[in-house]
């Protein structure tokens, strides 16, 4: 009976990265500058709830999007100033990256990243296992994370696993902001995979804490516990952009998906 | 709207105790029992939940108290809540059973629990806190002896973000936020649990048409998290077919929700006064998708639980007695499944839900059956609403979506039923910002219940129990 | 008197001396100690190589005529009784070292007398495997029981022993009896007391009742269903190394009754080779569904022997099959399968009581939970029990797997007997033993992993140590065994058939060897296996996976980075964290809940709710009689403590024995009363019974 039923709807998987998917490219990341602002005219009181508008002496607008919580504040009260990136694009190989407008060391620098990375990762290029480890999150990013193994996304296809033991991981996606007591728990995780290992920091409060930080309870995102290769913002951050920082760790990303990040 | 809140202060503490167990044992429910640091001690405040309205009791402990004579020998439910106030505020119940660190240990030692069974051959399986799937963080400790469970310790302080304290100093606006991310599956409750307590205190009307989309977007929600502990159920009998239908319908209702403001959980929306937009698609499409939604839902559910294979693993699994139910007061479709009856939306009704038709899904059984049952009736039901709501929205003349809402000073006490049940929203506001909000998830209040569920189950049970639970640990241990 | 005469008798008087130096010496000069053992070692080699002579054809007989009264001749050995002295005293031999070696080490017996019981034992054995008559076999057999009751009662002080070695005796009585009454139907009906002649007893219902006399009393010695009841506690009860003499040497002459009866009177009724198969099959099926539950070691040990003397009858059951419809081949196959395993089972089992013997936890109880991790501080006893525990579970390439193998074929060839009835029976057997086998497995799975593998726990400083030189020979020669006669398979089966010649020539047993290194089950074009071929491919195989394997990573294979075990990452638990022996048990336990007759329970030890909430399937939970109001206990469960138990019964024991026991019990008490200690009551009795006998004798003529 129930393998019937799964034919009726034919095939609902995506093709991405393959093909361009309208769904993707619709997917809102976090805020973004839309135009390099030198002038004062923006006030920065209470724009934004994590702080991630920030302006120093005479240096552009600047928008950490590794703290954005896509609340949308700063796209409502300033729509000429701020808007929403659209696309799965958002994850970087180094911190500094998150912000926007990019600065020109950073983009340098990245390029040397990609490269060890593509290196390290050389033997999991087409098979490669997920470990979890939730270290104070929401919940959602655990149902993007999951979102990952329906019809629609089917990361099978991509030859992505999700396995439950760490000894058998090569990638280990951890979110939440990094909450005290799995402090020590997420750092038994990380030493009991074995190398190669990739860390992928899995939304906004794996990446800076979110809105949770700072607390006496959570320490500002996983930076500090694990050392994390792939930054990945979002509050949450939606199954392509998990995606897609996924084949940015393992040096699949398609070409047009932009060289800089 | 009714009032603002206004709280019954006791003499002392242990007068407190008696009003509230009189209370409970005249019939209604004890709902919340929380600590409030203030300049005279220490300011516990309980909530007891009856058929039209939630009443808050307080007493204060004076200042230098170590200890108080504690509730739960008296009113059992209030086991947790008294373990939460000790971690958080150091005072001492005393006469607790059981006093070790709940959602928050000291040193970042959290030591060795004692085991609880004896008995020859039997050992600990640790379930946790790193889950072996993608879940969140808790430890469940499994004393067996190799195949039955005879005791389960759970541990879920692995997770605790200090999310309440976090909340004091924080603009209303900020606090919106924060709320949404309390326990996120369950945003659009939350938010509406917290905007309720603003417009409680501010004393305003939402229009009816913010009324109606908040309707929309509740329902919605509760969509999705029905349809996530159904791909849990379905993925733990290995049903693959019917794990991945149900992974489809789920990921389209988010979509659905992204099409409507621009978020997959709805956040954003709900903003005290009413919402901050317009949805971005029409009444009409809307009413469209939910048809064809509702269409295939409902024969992939019918065909499910007509799955002998798959209701045989959830019959007579982890049944939860009706009578401690009824005790303990339990929230959501776990205690609909045990014969309670208690829906906010139908019994303390708020938003729209006055108008529209709301019927409590019940079950007397109080087994996994009995809960899944319990949340496929309240999926037919959440469509019908969702229709009723979509068709009203078409027919709204209005448009107006935002009454003014920005208390500067009070209290107010809001609640919301969230997929996983009621959640309740204290809040306190001084010149413009939060003093204390208390935020009372139905996962923290449910979640103990997990303890008295295994009669004679076995490991491979434990999925299913926690599944049909389907509560989530970031409300727990906020 | 020929050169292995002399040997054989060498042997018996070197088990004389043995005897009389541990009665005289006793435990009084510890370095003396192990001398009655050196001794038995040396006489079980002159016993084996009288074995080996007379399996060679050379005369070994004892002509001593009349020593134990008129009509009795001295022992003698013929190709039989030469097989079975080979592989008896090939295990005893090893044993005794290994009991030398123990005797030696602190747990040496405290007083005299073990000594003794082992060497009337061994020499009790050696007289059983050689008579030549009713009277010296029968002889024999009583002062084997005897010495079962004094080995199994040597530890008198400790708990259970004593009830165990009045158990012993019992049954052991019991198979004396029924010996007793067959033999002496026999002789009445043939009129001599040589077993030769007993064999030309006339064909009717008194030869037919005599060979069912014969076969009850040689199968109760081995432990069949329902007088497998005696084994676990006769063996567990005895001390140290002396459980291999008991369990791996001295039951070969249960079944070397069962061999000779064969031979001397032919198959049995048809009716009783099917009781036998299927009893034989339920023997198999409990032994090892207890064995799998145990917590002692020394009891799943002993449980073992049970099933492995069920497989051992199945084969037989096959033979009679084979003997009752003329069917050589069946017959060659029937009894060669159970022979190897007769071989099999002895060397493995020496090899695990001898093995156990030093597996105490350092507070001297044997439970498996205690023992884990035994090989770091026992590596030579760790790897006994490994070795004997792959081959009781029949895992190639050890002789275990062969035997089995061998055991199935022959059991599969049940197409071949042509009534439906021998047929069905047949097919069950094949079963049962198949069901056997996988859950052999599973039994000696958690015995390696629980007992030799894991780590050791706390407290093993204490702990006995290992063997000294002559132990660790022991363990070595039987590991040998084990594994060399797997390889040497085609050889063992030319000795076999030699030995098996009084029953049927050997060229239908030779039958088995298809070519010089390939066997068949006796019958053609059905299945072949190479055990010799099997010893050089598969370590060949493990070393070409290894080399590939190294080659394929570069050489990374040997780098190793030790992290501790991953627990999901848990903050400790109190206790153990991963699975005990006993939980281990548990799905078996559940799983055949139907032979095991399990029964769990959960209940509340604070003394607040007394009683039992079975959670078991047979039971609802038990009604919650307190008020519906708010009782603290109910929520604050956590806080009250909780005891669980999970017990199996024996169900031939509860279900055959409990019930027959209170009156018999009864009527013990009325024949107490009897004894009243009085002088004239006693003389009455003699003078009742000297009339009675008068009027007897008088009317009969």
């Amino acid at each position: 009976m129930w393998a019937l039923r799964g034919l009726r709807n034919g095939v609902l998987t995506t093709r991405w990265p393959a093909r361009p998917d309208d769904y993707a490219s619709a997917t809102r990341g976090p805020a973004t500058v839309l135009a390099p602002l030198t002038d004062e005219s923006v006030s920065l009181d209470g724009l934004c709830p994590t702080g991630a508008i920030s302006r120093e002496g005479g240096a552009p607008l600047r928008l950490d999007q590794g703290r954005c919580i896509q609340c949308g504040r700063c796209v409502a009260a300033r729509p000429d100033v701020f808007g929403w990136t659209s696309g799965p694009g958002s994850a970087v190989l180094a911190r500094p990256a998150l912000v926007v407008p990019p600065i020109p060391e950073t983009t340098e620098r990245l390029a040397a990243i990609r490269d060890d990375l593509r290196t390290r990762t050389r033997a999991l290029r087409r098979s490669v296992h997920l470990r979890h480890v939730d270290a104070g999150s929401d919940g959602t990013e655990e149902w993007e994370i999951l979102a990952l193994l329906n019809p629609v996304y089917d990361i099978h296809r991509l030859g992505i696993f999700l396995t439950a033991s760490p000894r058998h991981a090569d990638v280990l996606l951890v979110t939440g902001a990094g909450a005290r007591g799995m402090t020590e728990p997420l750092r038994q995780t990380y030493e009991a995979m074995p190398h190669p290992k990739v860390v992928i920091a899995v939304g906004t409060d794996a990446v800076g804490g979110g809105l949770v930080s700072p607390s006496y309870a959570t320490a500002g995102g996983v930076g500090d516990t694990v050392s994390v290769d792939v930054w990945l913002p979002g509050s949450p951050p939606s199954p392509f952009s998990i995606l897609h920082a996924l084949l940015l760790a393992l040096g699949r990303v398609p070409a047009q998906a932009g060289d800089q990040r | 709207m009714p009032a603002a809140t206004s709280a019954v202060l006791a003499a002392s503490v242990p007068e407190l105790w008696d009003e509230l167990t009189s209370e409970v044992a005249a019939g209604r429910r004890f709902a919340d029992l929380f600590a409030t640091p203030r300049p005279g001690g220490l300011l516990l405040t309980a909530h007891l939940a009856g058929p039209a309205d939630i009443t808050t009791r307080e007493a204060m402990l004076p200042l230098g108290a170590v200890g108080y004579p504690a509730l739960t020998p008296r009113l059992g439910a209030a086991f947790w809540y008294e373990r939460e106030i000790h971690d958080l505020f150091g005072v001492i119940p005393d006469g607790h059973p059981r006093l070790e660190p709940l959602i928050l240990t000291a040193a970042g030692d959290p030591g060795i629990l004692p085991s609880h069974v004896a008995g020859p051959g039997l050992f600990t399986i640790p379930h946790g806190p790193v889950r072996s799937g993608v879940m969140e963080s808790i430890e469940y400790l499994v004393e067996t002896p190799g195949e039955d469970i005879p005791h389960l310790n759970m541990r879920v302080f692995y997770k605790h973000r200090g999310i309440e304290k976090r909340f004091e100093s924080m603009t209303t606006a900020d606090g919106l936020l924060l709320a949404e991310r309390a326990e996120g599956i369950a945003s659009v409750a939350h938010a509406l649990a917290y905007c309720h307590a603003l417009e409680r205190l501010a004393g305003t009307e939402v229009p009816w048409a913010a009324a109606l989309i908040r309707a929309v977007h509740a329902e919605l929600e509760r969509l999705a998290c029905h349809l996530d502990v159904i791909v849990r159920l379905a993925d733990g009998a290995g049903l693959a077919v019917a794990t991945a239908r149900f992974g489809w319908h789920k990921e389209q209702v988010l979509r659905l929700v992204s099409r409507l403001c621009g978020s997959r959980f709805g956040r954003g929306v709900v903003v005290p006064g009413g919402v901050s937009r317009h949805p971005r698609i029409g009444p009409g499409d809307l009413l469209t998708a939910i048809g064809e939604l509702d269409k295939r839902i409902a024969a992939d559910l019918s065909l499910l639980m007509g799955t002998a294979s798959f209701l045989d693993r959830l019959r007579r699994t982890g049944p939860l007695r009706p009578e401690r139910a009824r005790e303990h007061g339990a929230l959501g479709p776990v205690g609909r499944a045990s014969g309670c009856t208690d829906d906010a939306r139908q019994a303390r009704p708020y938003d729209a839900y006055g108008s529209l038709a709301v019927r409590t899904a019940s079950r007397p059984d109080g087994d996994a059956m009995a809960r899944l049952e319990v949340r496929v009736t309240e999926i037919a039901q959440s469509f019908h609403l969702l229709r009723q709501a979509a068709d009203e929205l078409a027919e709204a003349s209005e448009s107006q979506l935002l009454a003014a809402c920005d208390p500067a000073n009070g209290r107010g006490l809001g609640w919301a039923e969230a997929p996983q049940g009621e959640v309740l929203y204290d809040v306190q506001v001084t010149g413009g910002l939060i003093g204390r909000c208390r935020t009372r998830s139905a996962s923290f209040h449910n979640l103990v219940l997990m303890h008295e569920v295994f009669a004679g189950d076995i490991l491979t049970d434990f999925p299913f129990i926690e599944a049909s639970f389907g509560l989530s640990i970031a409300g727990v241990s906020s | 008197m020929t050169a292995y005469s002399a040997v054989l008798a060498a042997g018996l008087a070197l088990l004389a001396v043995a005897a009389v130096a541990d009665l005289m010496v006793g435990a009084r000069r510890p370095r003396l100690l192990p001398m009655p053992y050196l001794a038995g070692a040396a006489a079980s080699a002159c016993l084996s190589v009288a074995g080996a002579a007379a399996l060679a054809g050379r005369p070994v007989a004892l002509r001593v005529t009349g020593l134990l009264g008129s009509g009795t001749v001295g022992p003698a050995a013929d190709r039989l009784s030469g097989l079975f002295l080979v592989i008896a005293f090939g295990a005893a031999f090893a044993v005794s070292l290994a009991l030398a070696s123990w005797a030696a080490g602190p747990a040496r017996p405290g007083r005299r007398g073990l000594g003794a019981s082992y060497a009337l034992a061994l020499g009790a054995v050696a007289v059983v495997l050689t008579a030549r008559d009713a009277f010296t076999l029968l002889f024999a057999w009583e002062s084997l029981t005897l010495a079962f009751y004094l080995l199994s009662g040597y530890e008198r002080a400790r708990a259970g022993r004593p009830a165990a070695a009045l158990v012993t005796l019992a049954f052991g009585r019991i198979s004396g009896v029924s010996l007793l009454a067959g033999l002496l139907l026999l002789a009445g009906r043939s009129g001599s007391l040589t077993l030769a002649a007993l064999a030309h007893a006339g064909p009717g219902t008194l030869r037919s009742a005599a060979e069912v006399l014969l076969l009850l009393g040689f199968t109760v010695k081995v432990g069949l269903v329902p007088f497998q009841v005696w084994l676990p506690r006769g063996y567990a009860a005895a001390a140290g190394p002396t459980r291999a003499i008991m369990a791996g040497v001295a039951v070969n002459v249960g079944f070397y009754g069962l061999w000779r009866t064969l031979a001397l009177l032919g198959p049995p009724p048809g009716a009783v080779t099917g009781i036998l198969l299927v009893l034989a099959s339920l023997t198999a099926v409990l032994g090892i569904a207890h064995a799998a539950v145990q917590t002692s070691l020394q009891r799943v040990i002993a449980y073992s022997s049970v099933e492995n003397s069920g497989l051992i009858l199945a084969g037989f059951g096959v033979a009679l099959v084979g003997a009752a419809t003329r069917d050589r081949g069946l017959l060659a196959a029937g009894l060669l399968a159970a022979t190897l395993q007769v071989v099999a089972h002895t060397a493995a089992k020496s090899l695990l009581f001898t093995s156990s013997a030093r597996m105490e936890a350092a507070d001297g109880t044997d439970s498996l939970d205690g023992l884990r991790g035994s090989v770091r501080l026992r590596p030579w006893s760790g790897t006994g029990l490994a070795v004997g525990s792959l081959t009781l579970a029949g895992l190639p390439p050890t002789a275990g797997f062969v035997s089995e193998w061998f055991l199935l074929e022959a059991l599969m060839q049940q197409f071949r007997v042509p009534g439906l009835g021998d047929r069905l029976v047949l097919a069950i057997t094949g079963a049962a033993v198949a069901l056997t086998a996988g859950f052999a497995g599973v039994t000696f799975v958690r015995l390696i992993g629980m007992v030799v593998l894991g780590k050791p726990g706390s407290g093993g400083g204490a702990a006995p140590r290992d063997y000294g030189l002559a132990g660790r020979a022991g363990i070595v020669l039987l590991c040998a065994a084990c594994l060399v006669i797997a390889a040497l398979t085609p050889l063992e089966i030319r000795v076999i058939a030699a030995g098996l010649s009084p029953i049927l020539p050997s060229s239908a047993t030779l039958g088995a060897l298809k070519s010089p290194w390939v066997l068949q089950p006796v019958f053609a074009d059905f299945s072949i296996l190479s055990p010799s071929w099997l010893w050089l491919v598969m370590p060949a195989l493990f070393l070409v996976v290894g080399l590939v394997a190294w080659a394929a990573s570069g050489s990374r294979l040997l780098r190793v980075r030790r992290v501790p075990p991953w627990r999901s990452a848990t903050a400790g638990v109190s206790g153990p964290a991963s699975y005990t022996a006993f939980g281990f048990a548990n799905p078996t336990r559940r799983v055949l809940a139907g032979v095991l007759h399990t029964r769990a329970g959960v209940r509340r030890i604070d003394g607040r709710r007394p009683g039992w909430e079975s959670a078991g399937s047979d039971a609802q939970p038990a009604a919650d009689p307190q008020s519906p109001a708010s009782r603290p206990d109910e929520v604050v469960a956590e806080a009250v403590h909780v005891g669980y138990s999970s017990d199996v019964i024996e169900v031939v024991e509860e279900y055959v024995y409990r019930p027959v026991l209170r009156p018999f019990l009864l009527l013990v008490r009325l024949a107490q009363r009897l004894q009243s200690g009085r002088l004239d009551a006693y003389l009455a009795y003699m003078l009742i019974a000297l009339v009675a006998l008068l009027a007897v004798v008088t009317a009969l003529h």
